[in-house]
């Protein structure tokens, strides 16, 4: 059953309730919130993920609750639980959802060690995978939302798993995070797509999420072997220009964009060197998607 | 043993090194620091020759193996330039150095 299977009300109470096991491509997590921003994020962004049985396990059990305080009243707040901690301080009410997709990007970046994790957004055209590292900030998103909205599948916007066997891209097909200029590019690239409602003033400015594409969803089992490394950096008013990037360079910026390289050790140096070895590297500058994305449709249509 | 005596170079075991090469370019991973490290073309091959020396290893002996024999004008930069990386590398703990 999808969670776009499930009337919204009924959506409403399973949150509120035991929780609704969602299924993100690897991952199960359990989800519990009451807050009417969290049960509309997840009704719009993940209407075409999986919801697993009720009594089965999951990886993460997290809920985005109200803090039992005054605070409830006043410039009221949420609290992003995991496993009945807390691990971060709480945030404005208005930032529930987003509270919730930081909160899962944690979980994953700090317990899925069964993967090598790569800061990276991840997209895939005919079998093979782009990888698009880079620190908050790079437009990488941003890229990734846009080859997204021309025909790309999306694998994941902040966290490429690799599979420590085979070097392929584990999808975790979840809401892109724009941020700031790059929610207003988005709506004028791509008027199509479904953005959540912006909200502002959080640590990485107005941020909106936007929902994965159905078919990008459906396919979250299917892996694809990394093709491509493009490091994209976003430069106002630049044209588009895409560079070669020696593979020894490219090697360094995977690992140092990689959550837990060094607790795979050898394991994870020869991993990152054969998907280097197999791609072709480079710096990508770009100043707008209506330039970027012909690029890259131009090198998936290199044999 | 005399002060002025030729320095030998040896580096750390070859099981404790991870290394890949690209297009003479190099990346080096320490396992018993966790370390990374990229190397470029002269790096590289010093520390290949190193690797690959069953003991100490002098610097006028690494310009040897290393097949590129400068012209004499040009070998004191070349001999400084190896002597920088070995430098580095004692830096970062990849090789030890003691006189003959």
């Amino acid at each position: 059953m999808m969670v776009g299977d499930l009337p919204y009300k009924e959506l409403a109470r399973r949150l509120a309730g035991a929780g609704l096991r969602l299924r993100t491509g690897p991952v199960v997590s359990r989800i519990r919130s009451r807050l009417p921003a969290v049960v509309h994020g997840v009704a719009l962004h993940y209407a075409n993920h999986t919801i697993e049985d009720e009594d089965g396990f999951a990886d993460f059990r997290v809920g985005v609750v109200v803090p039992p305080s005054l605070r409830r009243w006043v410039k009221p707040q949420v609290l992003f639980e995991f496993d009945g901690a807390l691990p971060f301080l709480p945030l404005p009410a208005p930032q529930a959802f987003a509270m919730l997709e930081w909160g899962l990007n944690w979980c994953v970046s700090n317990h899925c060690h069964q993967y090598l994790i790569v800061h990276s957004a991840a997209v895939e055209k005919s079998g093979r995978a782009l990888l698009l590292p880079g620190p908050p900030g790079s437009g990488k998103s941003t890229l990734c939302a846009g080859l997204i909205s021309r025909g790309w599948r999306l694998l994941s916007d902040e966290l490429a798993l690799l599979d420590l066997a085979s070097g392929s891209v584990v999808p975790l097909t979840r809401p892109v995070s724009l941020k700031n200029a790059s929610i207003d590019a988005i709506r004028r690239f791509a008027p199509e797509a479904l953005l959540g409602p912006p909200v502002h003033d959080t640590v990485k400015g107005s941020v909106a999420h936007m929902k994965p594409p159905t078919e990008s969803a459906h396919r979250a089992n299917e892996t694809a072997r990394p093709r491509w490394i493009a490091l994209p950096r976003f430069e106002r008013g630049a044209a588009a220009r895409l560079e070669r990037l020696s593979k020894a360079q490219a090697f360094m910026q995977l690992a140092d964009n990689a959550f837990n390289y060094d607790v795979h050790g050898r394991r994870g140096f020869e991993l990152l060197a054969d998907v280097v070895t197999r791609s072709d590297c480079f710096a990508f500058r770009y100043g707008s998607l209506e330039d970027a994305v012909p690029v890259f449709d131009a090198i998936a249509r290199q044999p | 043993m005399s002060p002025q005596s030729p320095q030998l170079w040896f580096s750390i075991p070859p099981r404790a090194i991870s290394w890949r090469e690209w297009d003479g370019e190099f990346v080096v991973r320490d396992e018993r620091s966790g370390s990374t490290h990229h190397l470029g073309p002269l790096a590289g091959r010093v520390l290949q020759v190193l690797l690959q020396a069953s003991g100490g290893v002098s610097v006028p002996d690494i310009v040897s193996r290393l097949g590129d024999q400068p012209a004499p004008a040009d070998e004191p930069e070349w001999r400084a330039a190896i002597d920088a990386v070995l430098s580095e590398f004692q830096r970062l703990g990849l090789v030890g150095a003691e006189r003959q």
